[in-house]
């Protein structure tokens, strides 16, 4: 954060939060108020867990490891996509407003499914290593080239927070975008040797509207991820090699789905 | 929310699981079906990018030679009609007219059709925008998300491009290949600064900034998407568009009003011996 935090107790801080149970469809979706006075050191987490516990037990939301690594606790603050449990207060203005993610299926209150949305991310990008050989257990792992490892741990970083998802044009307006991190998740497996697919397999989640070129390169991913991903250099990787796929004669890629449908 | 596009059959050990995936525009797409639409994106892309560079280019090429008017209509005259003479500028109006309406056509593919979704872009690019100290509500509408309203803003000058600039190339092609202006059949410095001395002068104005930010911005996109320059970081990236835009911007104006005849030609001094 830029601004150093400051640690005085005293602030009241006013807490906006959209308020909504889609099991309960006759109430209307609205903001419900909270004041609540700021602690040192106070996180949204815990500002939350307060309000929960102090003013409305029924508010729901989404925590489990308070540490930015478990990527449940992404939401809008204040309309930026972001971290609650690595969000200080004292970073905030006295207003906070806070919504759930856009982009995502609703639970609850401030609670998204981003866990249904990665999954079929991962589906359709087939987030494993597409082995062709038979498994020998016996033989020596490959050696891996050390910055080649690095590259491809960085976009295996992810945490799937979903905040780039949220914070992308396309993907808000576009449901079959593969969206940010779906971008970030094709190019670890594209950098991966292990990976036995060549990038005529998988062109068509690769290079379609709804893969890399549905990207308009707004970069508010880049800008919001809070681990830092280097998503701008995936997608520039991504579709550099697009090009070199879509060079390869159609009669051999069509070969290739034919030979294995 | 996002419906499952495909129908996803994970068995382990296969490369590749036949698909079908249902479109609701265009019925179910079988697997090569969606093949042959990736590619044909990957050639869209490809040519809708390689278009806008080549007509960015061609607009800096295009700017030195109509700023030859800073050295008065002996050395405009002298430029255009050398390259009529050896067949180089009527080539051009027709290609540069060919990819002005290819990038169009194809760069559009890109905006939202619906109004719905151009609006929760532009909201959404407000929202972004915020600093995080600063109080949520008013303050969004002052600063924007910059590369999401530079990319909505892209779109509005693309527009303006496209009108200006096509009645632009008509009146171009007129008169290099008709003697309807001016005195031969061919561009001429006189005929060329009474158009803009007679009104054209303030859509040219129009027409210059549109070009020049939808141009200089193009570059910084192409860079970002493509990984140009992918060692600077965004910000430097930034900061080389601005120049080059102002850049332009600048000697853009200067020529114009050279052109419009409201101030003499600075550099007349080199043709004095022509
Ligand atoms: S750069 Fe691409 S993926 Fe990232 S927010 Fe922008 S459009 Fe979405
Ligand atoms: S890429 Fe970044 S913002 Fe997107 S889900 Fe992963 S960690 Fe979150
Ligand atoms: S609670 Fe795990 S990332 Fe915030």
């Amino acid at each position: 954060m830029s601004t150093k935090p400051s640690q005085e107790e005293g602030r009241t801080l006013r807490f906006e939060i959209f308020r909504y149970d889609p099991t309960r469809p006759e109430v209307e979706p609205h903001l419900d108020a909270f004041e609540l006075v700021e602690q040192p050191y106070m996180t949204l987490y815990l500002a939350l867990n307060r309000i929960r516990e102090e003013h409305d037990p029924s508010l729901q939301f989404d925590f489990a490891c308070r540490s930015a690594v478990c990527g449940s606790c992404g939401m809008m603050i204040n309309g930026r996509p972001g971290l609650a449990c690595s969000t200080l207060t004292a970073n905030l203005p006295d207003v906070i407003r806070l919504h759930p993610l856009p982009a995502f299926e609703l639970v609850g209150d401030l609670s998204v499914d981003t866990g249904k949305w990665f999954r079929e991310m991962a589906e359709r990008t087939e987030s494993w290593i597409h082995e062709r050989a038979p498994f020998d257990p016996e033989a020596i792992e490959e050696r891996m080239d050390d910055d080649l490892a690095q590259a491809i741990y960085e976009g295996e970083r992810c945490i799937e927070c979903g905040c780039c998802v949220a914070g992308c044009g396309v993907a808000n307006v576009n449901p079959r975008f593969v969206g940010p991190a779906g971008l970030n998740r094709i190019a670890r497996f594209a950098l991966d040797p292990r990976d036995a697919r060549s990038d005529t397999d998988w062109f068509e989640v690769l290079a379609s509207d709804d893969g890399v070129f549905g990207c308009l390169g707004l970069m508010a991913c880049d800008d919001v991820c809070p681990k830092d991903l280097p998503l701008r250099e995936q997608y520039a990787y991504l579709r550099r090699r697009t090009m070199g796929a879509a060079r390869a004669p159609l009669l051999q890629v069509e070969g290739v789905a034919n030979a294995q449908g | 929310m996002a419906e499952n596009p495909t129908l996803p059959d994970p068995r382990p050990g296969l490369i590749r699981p036949t698909r079908v995936r249902r479109d609701s525009r265009r019925g179910v797409l079988t697997f090569e079906a969606q093949r042959r639409a990736a590619r044909r994106q990957a050639i869209y892309e490809a040519v809708s990018g390689a278009s806008g560079a080549a007509l960015a280019f061609f607009m800096w090429g295009h700017m030195l030679l109509v700023g030859s008017i800073l050295t008065g209509s002996r050395g405009f005259d002298w430029v255009a009609s050398g390259l009529e003479h050896i067949y180089v500028a009527q080539p051009t109006v027709v290609i540069i007219s060919v990819l002005f309406f290819v990038h169009a056509a194809l760069a559009s593919r890109k905006i939202p059709s619906q109004l719905r979704e151009r609006r929760r872009m532009r909201d959404l690019a407000r929202s972004l925008a915020r600093p995080l100290d600063a109080p949520p509500g008013a303050a969004s509408r002052a600063t924007p998300h910059l590369e999401s309203s530079l990319w909505i803003w892209q779109v509005r000058t693309g527009m303006v491009v496209l009108v200006f600039g096509a009645a632009h190339l008509l009146l171009i092609g007129i008169d290099l290949f008709t003697p309807m202006f001016g005195e031969r059949v061919g561009i001429e410095a006189a005929s060329s600064s009474e158009r803009v001395a007679e009104g054209l002068v303030i859509p040219y104005a129009i027409l210059l900034l549109a070009v020049e930010f939808h141009a200089s911005v193009g570059l910084y996109r192409l860079a970002v998407k493509w990984g140009v320059g992918s060692r600077l970081s965004r910000r430097t990236l930034l900061a080389i568009e601005r120049v080059i835009l102002f850049g332009f911007l600048g000697f853009g104006a200067i020529t114009l009003v050279v052109l419009a005849g409201w101030v003499d030609p600075p550099l007349a001094f080199l043709t004095e011996g022509l």
